[in-house]
C-alpha cells in the first residue's frame, strides 16, 4: 500500500517547529500592539516601585482603571512590598515581588510603564532607569528634592521620547480643570485676579514607627542611602531625603499657583523654621509669599504649611480677585466661589448652569428638617448691618460649582497617564511642567535659608 | 359725666383697636401658613401641596412614634383648614369660634413637634397659641368684622 501522507523530514519538522515557537513567544506582543486597532482596550503591564503610604494610595486607585495588568511591585522594605503583592493579588494581579528596582527590570522587561512611589530623593534614581529601561513613568510628587534631580528626568525622558508625568493630581481632577477653565479664564468670574493664598494647617503627627520584627538590618539600609531605621521611616522630615512640609504638602498648592496663574513666579521670600519637633530636620512651619508676573498684573500669594495645628480650615487654594473669589479644594467641603458686593449680579450664571446656589456649608440655607419643604429661592440684599466698621466691605455671597469627583483623587491623574500611553492624550503634568513646580516649591527652602527675597530666572523652570 | 374710660366693651376704643390688629396678625399669619403648603419650587398647585404634605407626614411619622395614617389625614386638611381659618379671621366672621378652632390647629400642630422633639417649633407655635389666647380675652371688643359674634 502507497503511503499517501506528506512526508515530513527531520528538517521539516525543525522549522515548522521553530516558527511555531516564535509565534507562541510572540503572541502577547501582537496582541497587545494589535489592542487599540482591534476595538478593544489595551492592557498595560505596570509595576510598581515603592509600597508604602503613597503607592498604596496610588495602588488602590489602579485598581479601579480597567486592563490594568501589575506585574511587579518593588520596596526595599519586605514589610511593604508583601503587603503591595497580597493587595493586588487579592484583585486577580500576580505580581512579582522585588527589593532592588535594577532587578526588576531586567527580569520584567515588558513592561509598559512603572509607577514611582518612592522617598522624593530617589525619583530621580528611579524614574530615569525606568525611562531608559524603555518604561514610560508616573512619578510622585516632588518630582525630586533637587532642581538638579528634576531636571535630568525633564532630559531622560526628552532622550527616551517615553512619557513622564509627576503625581500633582489636581491637574486631572475635573473640579478644578473647570474652575480653572470655565470659571477663571472663560467667564471671567474673578475679574482681574490679583492675589492668591494657599494653606495646608496638619496637626501634630508622631514619628512613623515599625515592627521590631520586620526592621531592615543597617548595613541594607546603608546600601540604599539610609541612616538608619528611624529615617527610613520618616524620611519626609529630613534634608537628605525630602523637602519638609513645604514639598510634602505645599507642593500640590503651590503648583495649583502655577497652573492656575499659567505662569511660574519673579520671586520668593520665605520664612520657617523647626519650632516644635525635636527629631525632624526640615522646617515644621513655613509661610511664603511669591510674585507672579502674570499678563493681567502682577499676583501676590502667600503660602503657609503648618504641621503643628490643623485650626484655620485644613487645606485649600484661593484666588482672589476685584470681582470674586475661588476657593479651592481637595476636600470638596473647602470649596466656594465668593462674589464680592461690587461685582455684577451671578444669577444668570447660576441659570444657565455654569455656578449654583450653595447647598452645603458656607452661605448655603439652614438645613431642612426631614418633614419640612424647602424655602423658596430669594435673594435678600447684602446684609450691611452685619458690617462693623465703616472701612469692612458688604459680606460676599457664596456660590459653588456644579462639578464633583467621585472617584479615588488620584485615578483621574492615572488615567490621563494611561489614556497617554494607549491614545497619545497629552499628559496634565509631564516632567517639564513639574520641574518648574519642583524649582518653586524648593525655592522656599532656598529663601528660608537665605533669609532673604529670591528671584528666580526664566532659565531656572527649564532643563 | 366722667373722665374714666368705659368698661363697656362697645365704648372702649383702645381694646378694640387692639383686637383688631391682633385678628389681622394672627389671620394673616394663618392664612400664609396656609398657603405655602401649597407652593413648591416657587409654583402654587394642588398637586404640590400633596407632595409637600406627603413629605412632611412621612417626616413627622418618621421621627416620631405617630402612625403613617395619623399624620397623613392631619397633613392632608391642614393647608386648607388654616387657609379657611386665616380667611376668616381676617374677615372677621364668628371671630371667637375661628379663633378657638385655629388655637386647636395651633396645638395640634405642636403636639407633631413635641412627638418629633422639635424644641424651637414648638416654642413658636405656643407663642402663638398664647396671642390667640389673648385674642379670646379680648373677642368680645370684636367690633369691626363681617360677621361679629352675639355680644355678651
Amino acid at each position: 500500500m502507497p503511503d499517501s501522507s506528506p512526508s515530513l523530514t527531520r528538517r521539516d519538522f525543525l522549522v515548522s517547529g521553530a516558527k511555531l515557537g516564535a509565534a507562541i513567544l510572540a503572541a502577547p506582543y501582537i496582541a497587545r500592539a494589535a489592542g487599540p486597532s482591534s476595538g478593544g482596550t489595551q492592557s498595560l503591564n505596570v509595576a510598581l516601585i515603592g509600597c508604602g503610604e503613597e503607592g498604596r494610595v496610588l495602588l488602590n486607585a489602579a485598581l479601579k482603571i480597567p486592563d490594568i495588568r501589575f506585574r511587579a511591585v518593588c520596596d526595599i522594605w519586605n514589610y511593604n512590598r508583601t503587603y503591595g503583592q497580597r493587595l493586588l493579588e487579592k484583585f486577580g494581579h500576580d505580581p512579582k515581588p522585588f527589593e532592588d528596582y535594577k532587578e526588576m527590570l531586567s527580569a520584567v522587561p515588558d513592561l509598559d510603564a512603572v509607577i514611582i512611589a518612592t522617598p522624593d530623593f530617589m525619583h530621580a534614581e528611579h524614574t530615569n532607569a525606568c525611562l531608559r529601561a524603555g518604561h514610560h513613568v508616573y512619578c510622585e510628587k516632588l518630582m525630586s528634592n533637587t532642581p538638579e534631580g528634576a531636571r535630568s528626568m525633564v532630559r531622560t525622558a526628552r532622550e527616551t521620547k517615553k512619557l513622564l508625568q509627576v503625581g500633582h493630581q489636581r491637574r486631572s481632577n475635573p473640579r478644578y480643570l473647570y474652575a480653572r477653565d470655565q470659571v477663571v479664564y472663560d467667564h471671567k468670574l474673578l475679574g482681574r485676579v490679583t492675589n492668591a493664598a494657599a494653606q495646608w494647617n496638619r496637626a501634630v503627627t508622631e514619628d512613623l514607627g515599625w515592627p521590631k520584627k520586620f526592621e531592615i538590618p543597617e548595613a541594607k539600609l546603608h546600601q540604599y542611602g539610609y541612616e538608619n531605621m528611624h529615617q527610613f521611616r520618616n524620611w519626609r522630615w529630613f534634608k537628605k531625603y525630602a523637602g519638609g512640609p513645604i514639598s510634602d504638602l505645599g507642593a500640590h498648592q503651590i503648583d495649583v499657583f502655577n497652573w492656575f496663574l499659567k505662569c511660574n513666579p519673579r520671586s520668593v521670600l520665605a520664612g520657617g523654621g523647626v519650632d516644635y519637633y525635636t527629631t525632624h530636620e526640615w522646617y515644621d512651619n513655613v509661610t511664603a509669599i511669591y510674585e507672579f508676573e502674570t499678563p493681567h498684573g502682577v499676583v501676590r500669594s502667600v503660602y503657609g504649611v503648618l504641621t503643628t495645628t490643623s485650626a484655620g480650615g485644613g487645606y485649600h487654594e484661593s484666588f482672589m480677585g476685584d470681582e470674586g473669589t475661588l476657593k479651592m479644594s481637595e476636600n470638596p467641603k473647602y470649596t466656594k466661589l465668593y462674589r464680592e458686593a461690587r461685582a455684577p449680579e451671578w444669577e444668570h450664571w447660576a441659570a444657565t448652569g455654569l455656578i449654583k446656589r450653595s447647598t452645603s456649608g458656607e452661605g448655603a440655607p439652614p438645613p431642612v428638617a426631614p418633614w419640612e419643604k424647602p424655602r423658596p429661592n430669594f435673594t435678600l440684599a447684602p446684609p450691611r448691618a452685619s458690617v462693623v466698621d465703616v472701612r469692612e466691605t458688604a459680606a460676599l455671597s457664596s456660590w459653588d460649582m456644579p462639578v464633583t469627583l467621585d472617584l479615588p483623587i488620584h485615578q483621574p491623574h492615572l488615567e490621563n497617564f494611561f489614556d497617554a500611553i494607549r491614545h497619545g492624550t497629552p499628559l496634565n503634568c509631564p516632567g517639564e511642567v513639574a520641574l518648574a513646580t519642583a524649582v518653586t516649591v524648593l525655592g522656599v527652602n532656598d529663601a528660608v535659608a537665605a533669609q532673604k527675597m529670591l528671584h528666580f530666572a526664566p532659565e531656572d523652570f527649564t532643563a | 359725666m366722667s373722665d374714666e374710660p368705659s368698661s363697656h366693651p362697645d365704648r372702649n376704643c383702645g381694646h378694640t383697636l387692639a383686637f383688631l390688629v391682633l385678628r389681622l396678625f394672627l389671620g394673616l399669619r394663618t392664612l400664609f401658613a396656609g398657603i405655602e403648603k401649597f407652593e413648591k419650587g416657587g409654583t402654587y398647585s394642588a398637586a404640590n401641596y400633596s407632595d409637600n404634605m406627603h413629605h412632611m407626614a412621612a417626616g413627622i411619622t418618621g421621627a416620631s412614634f405617630l402612625p403613617l395614617w395619623m399624620t397623613t389625614d392631619f397633613a392632608m386638611t391642614l393647608g386648607y383648614v388654616l387657609t379657611l381659618l386665616g380667611g376668616l379671621l381676617i374677615l372677621g366672621v364668628k371671630s371667637r369660634l375661628t379663633l378657638f378652632v385655629t388655637g386647636l390647629v395651633y396645638v395640634g400642630l405642636a403636639f407633631g413637634l413635641m412627638a418629633v422633639q422639635e424644641q424651637q417649633g414648638t416654642a413658636w407655635l405656643g407663642i402663638y397659641v398664647g396671642l390667640i389666647a389673648g385674642a379670646l380675652v379680648l373677642v368680645r371688643h370684636d367690633r369691626l368684622a363681617l360677621w361679629p359674634d352675639k355680644r355678651d
